[in-house]
């Protein structure tokens, strides 16, 4: 039998979680923005909400994180330490192509080095997610290969049932079962239909682009000029990528005392590539759109065997100049047929 | 013919007779209710131009591109007017010679768009004029004044939950034509002279710094507000200072080319009663 989660047992389910030590998080939009943030009641989720302003990344990655502070005395250096706060959470209601991007992720953060801010964030989150039954002009996961319901990186999916009432509940991990048995006493079973998942228009042709792109041939093609001649260099489309990672480490205090900070950094940013000299190997916007799609489609794929972009398209839905991926890559597709 | 066919024709005509190397206008958006910047370069992809109520952006910044204008010749351009006061504002700042700007201007209503008379930075005066009438734009007035209206602790307060969201992307400052410094000072970090982090300090650091920055050159084309994927207000900053400066000194910014730099002009007989 197949069990149910009723829309209007969402009070109590949030209730005996907290009881059971977990912070609740969801989609929510306050002061004219999407995101998740905790809530208390279900009265404050917004799930209606196809894909927040701002993603899930910032819950395991913040765009600024406190790693030591330091103190450096006559005698010794002192330093202290900050780490994740180390709570149990549950991130209710977040998109599949936001889930998978954390599991695209993963590879990334623990190849050479283990992120401990990173790991300990994913191993104490428990990540519900709601399949898509609606898309937009700007949704392309099935051009990547993934799906509206995409399990990838979730421990729950939900699937809704027509009609708006609640969610089918699979099980997809021990982490989604061991949330999920504190609320068992409020599912229900049901027979009720499933809606069925949104139907999200292939955009472009993901190998031809990847073959397209492999080819050192073009690298410097007038390609890269062209495609991004609008492009401003804003940070926008990798910030709101759930996907892209880098980093900058900061200290801000003194010599003798401060804080070292990770912020978020952007490739789009000249100054990422500026070197202490003055040069600059990425001089001109080309060249850095070029390295952001080159990330990732082929140099992350190629170590990691994954593409690093999970088809959200927030990159062109909040471009200020409409770019974006997927008109690069349905331009790549053309060209190179 | 519509204004769209009229400038079609007049860009197609600028670039067979070599008057311009490039305009740079609107073409169609991913969506249908969107615009994008377009380079055109050639007579045949001037049907490609698009021009109606959805064209909002501010493409003027684009003359700054490093290298341009550098050979001299001519770039015809869609602008609205304060696209024209922002040619007026980097004429008169120096960073490019206004008569190699063509202007194909045009005023945008709420459904439609009508275009303006003169293709040289100098051919709006009257238009500018009533601008300045006008000035501040009332859309906007009830929120400006509500914010005046608050305590200092709770327009504090407002603030800080709108800077709260910035996620220092700089989109408001990509997107601005008046940021056209090559290196700007939070990108200068030999000394670090603002701090990078995004955090509350930070946030209320950038905006503030980009607030005084464009305080009497703000042409309130509404770019950063546009852009900002976060949705902050920044609209009602740079309103704020128009107004003051408007009221200290009798100046709407981007009148003419030769307009002088209200906080950057030196005179004389400037009062100086704040420092002695």
């Amino acid at each position: 039998m197949i069990q149910i989660l009723l829309r209007d047992k969402l009070d109590d389910c949030i209730t005996r979680w907290h009881a059971a030590g977990y912070d609740v998080i969801g989609p929510q939009k306050n002061n004219n923005v999407t995101r998740f943030a905790p809530v208390e009641k279900a009265s404050e989720l917004d799930l209606e909400i196809i894909l927040t302003d701002r993603t899930v990344k910032e819950l395991f990655f913040p765009q600024t994180e406190p790693m030591f502070r330091y103190r450096i005395g006559k005698q010794a250096i002192d330093t202290e330490e900050y780490l994740p706060p180390g709570r149990k959470r549950i991130i209710f209601g977040s998109r599949p192509c936001d889930a998978s991007a954390m599991a695209i992720d993963d590879p990334l953060f623990g190849w050479d080095f283990k992120d401990t801010y990173w790991f300990q964030r994913r191993n104490e989150t428990v990540m519900v997610t709601i399949a898509c039954t609606e898309s937009d002009d700007f949704c392309m996961c099935t051009s990547l290969k993934l799906a509206p319901d995409s399990p990838l990186g979730s421990d729950i999916m939900l699937r809704p049932v027509a009609g708006g009432k609640g969610w089918h509940v699979e099980l997809l991990s021990e982490r989604g079962r061991e949330a999920f048995d504190r609320i068992e006493a409020l599912l229900d079973d049901s027979a009720a239909e499933k809606e069925p998942i949104a139907n999200v228009p292939k955009r472009f042709d993901l190998d031809v682009c990847r073959e397209w792109l492999a080819d050192p041939e073009n690298f410097e093609s007038h390609f890269w000029k062209e495609i991004s001649i609008r492009c401003i260099g804003c940070g926008t489309c990798t910030f709101l990528c759930p996907t892209c990672h880098c980093f900058d480490f900061q200290d801000e205090g003194d010599t003798y005392s401060g804080i070292r900070r990770k912020n978020w950094d952007s490739c789009s940013f000249a100054l990422f590539t500026m070197h202490t000299s003055g040069h600059n190997p990425r001089s001109t916007q080309s060249s850095r759109w070029r390295q952001r799609i080159m990330h990732k489609f082929n140099y992350f794929p190629g170590k990691f065997s994954m593409n690093s972009c999970s088809g959200c398209g927030r990159c062109s839905r909040q471009c200020p100049v409409d770019m974006g991926i997927t008109e690069t890559l349905q331009e790549i597709t053309k060209t190179a047929k | 013919m519509s204004i769209q066919e009229q400038y079609r024709k007049k860009a197609a005509e600028l670039l067979s007779s070599g008057e311009v190397k490039l305009v740079i206008g609107y073409g169609a958006g991913t969506t249908p209710d969107r615009r994008r910047p377009l380079f055109v370069r050639s007579a045949d992809e001037t049907s490609k131009l698009h021009l109606d109520a959805a064209c909002e952006a501010n493409l003027s910044g684009y003359l700054v591109t490093e290298g341009l204008l550098a050979d001299r010749k001519k770039v015809g351009i869609f602008l609205g007017p304060e696209g024209i006061r922002s040619v007026n504002i980097l004429a008169s700042e120096s960073q490019l010679d206004p008569d190699q700007i063509v202007i194909m201007g045009f005023n945008r209503e709420a459904e439609s768009v009508s275009a303006l008379e003169g293709s040289n930075v100098r051919d709006f005066p009257a238009m500018l004029a009533a601008l300045k009438e006008q000035a501040p734009g009332a859309g906007e007035q009830a929120l400006v004044e509500r914010i005046e209206n608050m305590t200092p602790e709770e327009r504090f307060t407002f603030w800080q939950a709108e800077f709260e969201k910035c996620i220092k992307c700089y989109a408001c400052r990509q997107v601005c034509p008046m940021c056209y410094c090559r290196r700007c000072i939070v990108d200068n970090n030999q000394p670090q002279w603002v701090q990078t982090s995004s955090h509350t300090l930070g946030n209320f650091e950038w905006n503030l710094v980009r607030a005084f920055h464009l305080s009497g050159r703000c042409v309130e084309c509404g770019g950063c507000d546009r852009a900002c994927p976060v949705n902050i207000p920044l609209r009602l900053i740079n309103r704020r200072m128009a107004m003051e400066v408007l009221d200290a000194y009798d100046h709407f910014s981007g009148m003419s080319p030769d307009q002088e730099t209200v906080l950057a002009s030196f005179k004389k007989d400037d009062p100086e009663t704040f420092i002695l």
